[in-house]
């Protein structure tokens, strides 16, 4: 698995015109201009193994499985395979010391120039015991690791907002990567998990540019996080014409509603599922019938219930009817008070003489 | 002083109707009719901007009318008109503006802000923020029949004339004809001819006319000024003259503003329609030269360039006849840019030129230069108009530039040149 990506990808059945329209997509998805697809495929294909230092922390793995564990194949699952993944504990042979071994020689070997792929929460109580690999609690491995990386990536919901072990009451004390480092560039990409080419195509980004692609307020980067689930999603017109599902069974949920009254977090979540989708465009979670959880923003597993409506929406047809019924009948007090004030100017008319024209 | 300004904002309630109610909310500050507007273009000081000449009828509005200002107002952030406000306004609404009617023409929302200046002159009037110019004029019309202080004696001595200089008798005071002619001070004081070649024009057509003893004057002082009252007293005159004599037509004569007077704000300020038709003189002549009764013979030779009157032209409405009339008698027409309802004013209607304050004076000067450069690029010696007031300020005018272009009525023209 040594050489050029784009050998290897031919060696398992992906054609260059395929590399091509899939780094093209990418770059679109991305907001870069078309140009940049080609260059894309230019220096991913021509990559030699950027070495990618994968550390899970306090995580559940389903990061991992997000991104490789894909039913079929895919060229996001391929790409990954062709970093130089030095170490990571799910997918590497190794184990024991030997894994160990590969850790501190790519740390070594690399030094500065790695990418450092974080998945999972750190947990500072008890001295971090509740989460440890070869007797090195997460927060010393994350401090050690981070020194030589070029850029940190915070794979998912744990590793970018502490997700689910910092949900209330927090017994582990757990905090996000950039609650500890602060003197690295860091990406977060947060879901639960998060979108297998929002990975992809911040590593192409990286590998293309030498840089990380454009963040957000909260380090996401702007491409995939840039609109709410709810700006994009295909229910939204039934928002907009008042039409909601009430429980999951009635004839709103059958006819495909809005599912905002069933809980729905798409209008405060930032993230692509409604344009991506899930398992290679098949669906997503609005898609299938449920509402969006708001997985990939901070502190959602305490956000309320899932479902609980966010707030009693507004009637969008009935505020402006009303607001124009209000405005008319101003309208027409306003009128008749002015109507007044001009009829009495005009009977207290006095008819202008000559006199009046002098000062 | 306190109790006229009372006056004044009560007045301008009165006059703030839907119309420019409508039109201070649709402004979008463009900006365009300052670019419209000759005083503008030739002074480039933007006080100029036609809108602005508005501005205390605007805060009247505002603050009488919408709901936000009676709030600004209440709490004092929008100021009540002052005094001293009209008295710096007083220019901007009288000496710099002369009603005509480009700014209204070029707005892009449809404004009519001649209108407004009209209107908020109605304000100024009840408060004397008038030119002491205009004021006497107004008093003259009020108390001795005519602008200028002419009597019936004098007017009937320059009919007289007429009447030897053409051999054609001038009816006066005759019932049951066809047309009241009206006349202007200017003509019968400046410009005589005016009178012969009407004389000459109704004998070849064969149309019997009058004049009115009582009612000869047809300029109106009242609506320059911007006070209706008064405006109404003198329109009645020739309402009363022309229904006593049972007219069918009554003459508005070349004058530009005495046209508007009679034809477009009379039946408004007596709120009942005429029981006779109001004509302009081009659009007599106009009608004649089409059913072939105004043949002309030795054409006017030299190149010459037309001033459309304002408000004959572009608020009066009379369009077409002045071309078709000067095509039909010279030779050497040559059309401006800036014509038609284009043109641009003399720079002395509206009362303007009844204003004779030296600051008035050196403006009106300085605006004249638009014209001065129509007839410079046309490259003419001669200018057409057919209007005493545009007539007498040009001619003001070119003496100030000492220009030696030559200023001939459309009226006189014609009947220089007609066929025997």
């Amino acid at each position: 698995m040594q050489g050029p990506l784009i050998d290897t990808l031919v060696r398992q059945g992906v054609s260059r015109r395929t590399f091509l329209k899939y780094c093209a997509t990418l770059a679109s998805m991305m907001a870069l201009p078309p140009t940049a697809g080609r260059a894309m495929a230019e220096a991913m294909a021509a990559s030699r193994r950027p070495s990618v230092i994968w550390l899970p922390f306090q995580e559940c793995t389903g990061c991992t499985e997000s991104i490789t564990r894909s039913h079929s194949p895919t060229i996001e699952g391929m790409i990954f395979d062709m970093i130089s993944l030095d170490y990571q504990e799910t997918l590497m042979a190794a184990a024991g010391f030997q894994a160990e071994e590969a850790l501190h020689n790519a740390m070594k070997d690399n030094f500065g120039k790695y990418l450092l792929i974080i998945d999972g929460s750190i947990p500072l109580g008890v001295d971090g015991a509740y989460s440890c690999i070869a007797g090195r609690s997460n927060l010393d491995l994350l401090k050690d690791a981070a020194k030589g990386a070029a850029a940190i990536v915070a794979m998912g919901s744990c590793a970018s907002y502490g997700g689910i072990p910092k949900a209330n009451p927090n017994p582990t004390g757990a905090v996000s990567v950039s609650d500890i480092i602060k003197d690295k560039p860091i990406v977060n990409i947060p879901g639960c998990p998060p979108i297998p080419v929002v990975m992809t195509g911040v590593l192409a980004h990286y590998l293309t540019f030498g840089s990380l692609p454009e963040l957000d307020d909260k380090g996401r980067p702007k491409a995939f996080y840039g609109e709410t689930i709810h700006d994009r999603c295909y229910r939204r017109p039934f928002y907009d014409q008042g039409k909601f599902a009430k429980t999951f069974d009635d004839e709103g949920a059958r006819n495909g509603w809005c599912l905002f009254e069933l809980g729905c977090k798409g209008p405060v979540t930032y993230n692509a599922c409604a344009t991506t989708k899930w398992n290679g465009g098949t669906s997503w979670p609005v898609e299938s019938g449920h509402g969006c959880l708001g997985c990939s923003e901070p502190d959602f597993w305490d956000a309320g219930s899932f479902y609980k409506a966010l707030s009693t929406p507004a009637n969008p047809l009935k505020l402006a009817a009303t607001a124009t019924v209000v405005g008319a009948a101003a309208g027409v007090a306003v009128s008749f008070a002015n109507r007044a004030k001009k009829d009495a100017a005009k009977k207290a008319h006095q008819p202008v003489t000559l006199a009046d024209l002098e000062k | 002083m306190s109790a006229s300004l009372d006056k004044v904002t009560q007045t301008l309630k009165e006059v703030i109707d839907a119309p420019i109610a409508s039109y201070f909310e649709s402004c979008v500050h463009c900006g365009l009719c300052a670019e419209a507007c000759l005083f503008y273009t030739e002074t480039g000081d933007p006080k100029y901007t036609p809108i602005h000449k508005v501005e205390p009828l605007r805060r009247v509005y505002e603050q009488e009318y919408t709901l936000l200002g009676r709030l600004k107002k209440m709490v004092g952030l929008s100021k009540p008109i002052t005094h001293e406000e009209l008295d710096q306004w007083q220019e901007l609404v009288y000496d710099s503006c002369t009603l005509c009617g480009r700014c209204s023409l070029i707005c892009p929302v449809g404004n009519d802000i001649t209108y407004m200046v009209r209107k908020f002159r109605e304000g100024m009037a009840v408060s004397g923020h008038v030119p002491d110019g205009i004021r006497g004029a107004t008093k003259r019309t009020v108390e001795i029949g005519g602008p200028m202080g002419l009597k019936w004696p004098a007017v009937a001595n320059v009919l007289k004339k007429a009447e030897e200089a053409t051999g054609l008798p001038i009816p006066v005071d005759q019932a049951g004809v066809d047309y009241l002619v009206l006349l202007s001070s200017m003509e019968i004081v400046n410009y005589p001819e005016y009178i012969e070649a009407l004389a000459k024009i109704f004998n070849k057509a064969g149309i019997s006319f009058t004049l009115a003893s009582d009612a000869f004057e047809a300029t109106n002082a009242g609506i320059q000024i911007g006070a209706s009252d008064i405006a109404k007293v003198i329109v009645t005159r020739i309402v009363d003259a022309a229904e006593r004599l049972k007219v069918k037509y009554v003459l508005s004569p070349e004058c530009g503003h005495a046209y508007t007077a009679i034809r477009w704000e009379g039946p408004n300020l007596i709120g009942r329609p005429y029981q006779f038709e109001v004509v302009h003189v081009l659009e007599l002549l106009d009608g004649l030269r089409q059913k072939g009764v105004l043949k002309v013979k030795n054409k006017f030779k030299d190149p010459l360039i037309l001033h459309d009157p304002c408000q004959i032209v572009r608020r009066g409405g009379v369009l077409q006849a002045p071309e078709a009339l000067i095509r039909e008698v010279a030779e050497n027409f040559i059309p401006v840019a800036d014509q038609q309802k284009w043109n641009w004013c003399c720079g002395g209607g509206g009362g303007a030129s009844a204003i004779h304050t030296e600051t008035a004076e050196a403006l009106r000067a300085k605006v004249f230069q638009i014209k001065k450069r129509q007839i410079e690029d046309a490259g003419v010696g001669t200018m057409v108009t057919f209007c005493a007031n545009c007539r007498i300020v040009m001619e003001e005018a070119l003496d100030h530039y000492e220009m030696n272009t030559k200023l001939l009525g459309l009226t006189e023209l014609l009947a220089e040149h007609l066929e025997d």
